[in-house]
């Protein structure tokens, strides 16, 4: 990168909390051919946190805390895009007017941002509150990383937080500790989606499932970061040989064919210049504490 | 021998449709692979010169859609158009110019892909109306009920070469064996809409950006590996997909040629055979295709 390093600008956006809607059938199809009902899909879930496990749940695709969304297609389009994990959210209106939260993640197709607000203040919370949201972090090129390396949907403030190492000197691979990494076969949802506001869902096998030699995925939870093999989502997420990107778990399994468990993407680069570090047992990501949601 | 089916007990039902333009926003442009910025002609409206049994990819094109793009106005209907419309289905043309014309379904990708001679393409234009013979939907194999079908006309299935091995396999013939790390865009999203992008087939660009599926033709019948498309499209280690590539060349990434799906189940349910002829041309196309002509060219001639 040549030249001084722009500035990033904070934006104030508006977010509705949003209300689980469903088609005409109460039924969705799991990936075995059966029927269910999808409890969790969005809206308002309580006591769902960050370091709960992502399997295990009657869910379909649950969040920790409020999703958010827009009336109009493109300002939730923008919303989706724009807001990064790690920004600061205020409740506007209704019972919970005035409490504070933080950007968990990102959801894909019309786009959906997750927030994470205190247990008691997540009760008072109602279906078309308004919630602000400061979104900064877009551009985020941030000093001693190699730029190669690309940085996305991350507040500033909380890179620094993460496991990321930047490794020092300009040949020096950036360290990110990761629960596990997965193959890019596993990759569902959202390849061929734009990664600053799809989630990846990864179709990962439930424990007890039959992973066949894939990473033991028991001890995921909300909030790891993971790393996927061969994927580039520096624009869309795609495959490419070589590359690597990490993503923090935004939200639960999901019994749909081609789903799971969802991440936003945060780092992305060459294998050679981003090197995951997989702990199953130890690993820590995001979690409630770094974030001040307790 | 021929697999047994339950083809005399399904329904033809008679769906309208309409050529649906090509479609485009005011920004222009989108982004490929190596962040390049595109704009490129192929999706919608009614794409010229490209046919069952030519290259899919290797055009100045994205979302290539062969022939004419066929959705309904109304919402609900447009759904019951998309799912119920099968691979093979015959189309008649209802009005304008190119009235009377008959094509037939090669896939569907949010829009019901039709496949006609080029000579009634050059006459279609968006808004003309056409009218589709549904008929596929239920179709299943007697013999093999660990496979599922979707979205294949009888006729078609009666056409492919293969059928009920002695040794209670189905036989199919396939053009290109597809690795799982192709799957692109369409995953998760439901086998009866749309099709699923394969990644890795985007011809003229970076070499770690290759699964060397740059050979894919239009109609090329192809077996998805670790694919189980039964209820939706997602990833299972040990089942296999059978499709036909119904889209061509993209620059966006994450997508690429699209096969819509036919048959699903578990691998040692299926007995493949390589075969280069396992291509909708040579089912469906019993005469060679006339000579392409564009418009310009004939009326100058």
């Amino acid at each position: 990168m040549t030249g001084p390093a722009l500035r990033l600008v904070a934006v104030n956006l508006l977010g509705l909390v949003e209300h689980p809607a469903l088609d005409g059938s109460p039924y969705r199809v799991d990936r075995d051919g059966r029927s269910y009902v999808p409890a969790g899909d969005g809206g308002i879930v309580l006591g769902l946190e960050l370091g709960d496990p992502v399997f295990g749940l009657v869910a379909d695709h649950a969040a920790p805390g409020a999703c958010l969304v827009h009336p109009d297609p493109a300002a939730r389009r923008a919303l989706a895009s724009y807001a990064c994990i790690g920004n600061q959210v205020r409740v506007r209106t209704g019972q919970a007017a005035g409490a504070r939260g933080v950007v968990l993640g990102k959801r894909g197709e019309e786009g959906r941002v997750i927030v994470g607000l205190a247990q008691a203040d997540l009760a008072r919370l109602r279906p078309a509150d308004e919630v602000a949201v400061c979104a900064r972090g877009q551009g985020l090129r941030p000093e001693g990383l190699r730029p190669d390396v690309t940085v996305m949907n991350l507040d500033p403030d909380l890179l620094a937080l993460l496991p990321v190492a930047p490794g020092g000197g300009a040949d020096a691979a950036v360290t990110v500790g990761v629960r596990l990494t997965a193959a890019s076969r596993l990759a569902g949802n959202g390849i061929g989606r734009p990664a600053v506001s799809w989630d990846l869902d990864l179709q990962l096998p439930a424990p007890g499932e039959d992973g066949a030699g894939g990473p033991a995925t028991g001890d995921l939870v909300l909030g790891d970061l993971v790393a996927v093999d061969d994927i580039d989502a520096r624009y869309n997420m795609g495959y490419r040989r070589g590359w690597v990107t990490v993503g923090v778990v935004v939200h639960g399994a999901s019994p749909l064919p081609g789903h799971g468990p969802g991440i936003t993407p945060i780092l992305t680069g060459p294998a050679s210049a981003l090197r995951p570090v997989p702990d199953a047992g130890g690993h820590v990501g995001l979690t409630a504490a770094m974030v001040q949601l307790q | 021998m021929k697999a047994a089916t339950n083809a005399g007990r399904l329904v033809r039902q008679v769906l309208s449709g309409e050529v649906w333009p090509a479609l485009a926003d005011r920004h222009a442009f989108r982004v490929g692979p190596d962040g390049q910025p595109f704009l490129l002609p192929g999706m919608g409206g009614v794409t010229l010169g490209v046919h069952c049994a030519d290259p899919a990819t290797g055009y100045a094109s994205d979302h290539l859609e062969p022939g004419a793009s066929i959705r309904h106005r109304d919402p609900a209907a447009n759904m019951a158009l998309q799912f119920l419309t099968c691979v093979g289905n015959q189309v008649r043309v209802a009005g304008g110019p190119a009235a009377g014309a008959l094509g037939h379904v090669i896939g569907q990708h949010a829009y019901v892909l039709v496949d006609f001679p080029e000579t009634a393409a050059a006459d279609l234009a968006a808004g003309d109306p056409v009218t589709v013979v549904a008929r596929g939907q239920g179709l299943a194999l007697a013999d093999h009920p660990a496979i599922t079908v979707k979205n294949c006309d009888p006729d078609l299935l009666a056409r492919m070469p293969g059928g009920t091995r002695p040794d209670g396999r189905l036989e199919v013939h396939v053009a290109a064996r597809v690795p799982a790390e192709a799957i692109g865009a369409g995953a998760g999203m439901l086998s009866e809409y749309a099709n699923t992008d394969l990644m890795g087939a985007y011809q003229g660009l970076g070499e770690d950006l290759s699964l060397g599926l740059e050979g894919l033709r239009i109609g090329d019948i192809v077996a998805l590996d670790d694919a189980d498309h039964r209820y939706g499209r997602g990833y299972r280690p040990g089942y296999l997909t059978i499709g036909v590539i119904s889209t061509g060349q993209c620059m966006l990434f994450g997508h690429g040629p699209g096969p819509s799906t036919l048959l699903s189940g578990p691998s040692e349910a299926f007995w493949l055979v390589d075969d280069p002829d396992a291509n909708l041309a040579s089912w469906l196309h019993p005469k060679p295709e006339p000579v392409p002509v564009v418009p310009s060219q004939r009326r100058s001639a």
